[in-house]
C-alpha cells in the first residue's frame, strides 16, 4: 500500500487505513474472572487445613432457618466438638448474638450491601478469629440462593437449606447453588402437616435433575429439635481424614470439570 | 449485583495484559459467561459500559460468548446439550454427569492497538 496517497485505499478497507494508526495484536487468555476471589479462597482453605478445621459454607434464601440450624446444632455437639461460627448479614450483628448466647465463639462480617460473601471478606475476618483449638466453623452466608454459590470462600463443603415453606421447585429455579451443594437440608419439616404444596418427593426430584447424587435430608430445629440426620452427616464428613494430602474441596462447578 | 464486581475484576486483567504488552488502547475484549456461571452478560455488559471510562479500554467492544451446557455422562459417557436445571444425560437419563461447558466466567482474548513503533 502506497504509505503517500494511499492509493491501494477502496471504499471496503477506507475505515481501517483510517483508524489503525498501530498494529492490533491478539493476547489469547483464558483465564477465569474470578481468579481472584479463587486464589484467596485457596489461600483460605490452606489455613483452615493447616489448623485442621473443617469449614462449611451453610447458604439459603433468608429466613430459611440458618441460624436456627446453627443454634440447633451448637447444642448437640458443644461437649464434643469446638465449633465458631462466622456470620454474613448485610446489617445487624443479630446472628453473631444468637451463636454466641450458645457459648461459642461468632464473628459477624456485615456486608453493607453485598449480596453474599467473598472470599476476601473470609480472609480478612479470620485475621481477627483464632482458629486454634476449632474443630469445625460455619460461615453461615448472606440470605441468598443466587450470588454466594458462584465466590468460593475456602470452605471444604457447601450446604444449602430449603424450607418447606418456599416451593418444592427451588432446586430447578436456582440450579447453581443447588448443584453446587454437597448437601441439601430441608428444614421446617415440622410444618409440613400444616402445608398442602410443599412435596419433599419432588423436592428430591427436582434436585436429581441436576445431575448429582446429592443427598437431601430432613430437620426441624425449633421447639423439639429433630437433627438427627444433620448431625450423623457432620459428624461423619468430620471423621473424614482431612489432615494430610489434597484438601476437601466444595462441588463449585468449575472444580468439577470433566 | 456482582456484576460490577466481576466487571472490576476483568478490566484489572484487561488492564494488566494491555500494560505488558505496550498497548495504547484496547479495542476488544473476549469473555465466554455460560448460563452456568451466576453472571447475565446483558448485566455485565451494562456494567462494562459504565466503567470503561477513563481506562485503557475506554473505547473496547465487549464480546460476550454464550456456550452451551454441555455435559457427560458418568453412566455411559455420552456428551450431551442440556438445559440449566435439567443436567441428566440426553441419552441413558442418567443423573450423575459431570458439566463440560456452560459454567465459564472466563476472559479469552484481549484485542490491543499497539503503537507502530512499538510494533
Amino acid at each position: 500500500m502506497c504509505t503517500t496517497c494511499g492509493c491501494t485505499v477502496t471504499s471496503g478497507n477506507a475505515k481501517l487505513a483510517r483508524e489503525h494508526a498501530g498494529a492490533a495484536t491478539a493476547v489469547e487468555v483464558l483465564q477465569d474472572l474470578l481468579a481472584a476471589n479463587d486464589r484467596t479462597a485457596v489461600h483460605n482453605r490452606a489455613h483452615f487445613d493447616e489448623h485442621g478445621v473443617l469449614a462449611i459454607n451453610l447458604m439459603s434464601s433468608p429466613g430459611a432457618g440458618k441460624t436456627a440450624l446453627l443454634e440447633a446444632t451448637i447444642a448437640a455437639l458443644r461437649d464434643r466438638y469446638r465449633i465458631a461460627v462466622i456470620e454474613g448479614d448485610l446489617e445487624t450483628d443479630n446472628d453473631a448474638a444468637r451463636i454466641r448466647a450458645q457459648g461459642v465463639p461468632a464473628l459477624q462480617i456485615t456486608t453493607g450491601t453485598a449480596c453474599h460473601l467473598d472470599a476476601q471478606l473470609v480472609h480478612r475476618a479470620l485475621h481477627e478469629f483464632p482458629l486454634s483449638g476449632i474443630d469445625l466453623l460455619f460461615i453461615e452466608n448472606v440470605g441468598n440462593l443466587v450470588c454466594p454459590a458462584s465466590f468460593d470462600l475456602g470452605q471444604h463443603l457447601n450446604v444449602t437449606l430449603l424450607s418447606v415453606t418456599e416451593g418444592d421447585d427451588k432446586p430447578a429455579k436456582y440450579p447453581v447453588i443447588f448443584r453446587a451443594s454437597d448437601i441439601v437440608v430441608l428444614s421446617k419439616v415440622d410444618l409440613l402437616d400444616v402445608l398442602d404444596d410443599f412435596d419433599p418427593a419432588q423436592a428430591e426430584a427436582s434436585l436429581r435433575a441436576l445431575g448429582r447424587d446429592t443427598p437431601m435430608i430432613c430437620t426441624a430445629a425449633r421447639r423439639a429439635p429433630a437433627i438427627a440426620p444433620w448431625l450423623d452427616w457432620l459428624e461423619r464428613e468430620l471423621a473424614r481424614p482431612r489432615a494430610l494430602g489434597p484438601s476437601l474441596r466444595p462441588r463449585i462447578a468449575p472444580a468439577l470439570r470433566a | 449485583m456482582h456484576e460490577l464486581s466481576v466487571c472490576q475484576a476483568l478490566l484489572a486483567q484487561v488492564r494488566e495484559i494491555a500494560s505488558g504488552s505496550g498497548a495504547a488502547a484496547v479495542a476488544r475484549i473476549v469473555i465466554e459467561v455460560g448460563p452456568l456461571s451466576g453472571i447475565e452478560p446483558a448485566l455485565l455488559e451494562r456494567a462494562f459500559a459504565a466503567m470503561r471510562a477513563g481506562s485503557c479500554a475506554a473505547d473496547a467492544v465487549l464480546s460476550i460468548e454464550t456456550p452451551d451446557v454441555r455435559i457427560r455422562c458418568m453412566t455411559c459417557d455420552a456428551q450431551s446439550q442440556t438445559s440449566p436445571n435439567r443436567l441428566v444425560c440426553a441419552v441413558c437419563g442418567g443423573f450423575r454427569t459431570r458439566i463440560v461447558a456452560g459454567d465459564e466466567l472466563r476472559l479469552r482474548r484481549v484485542e490491543l492497538n499497539v503503537p507502530l513503533a512499538a510494533a
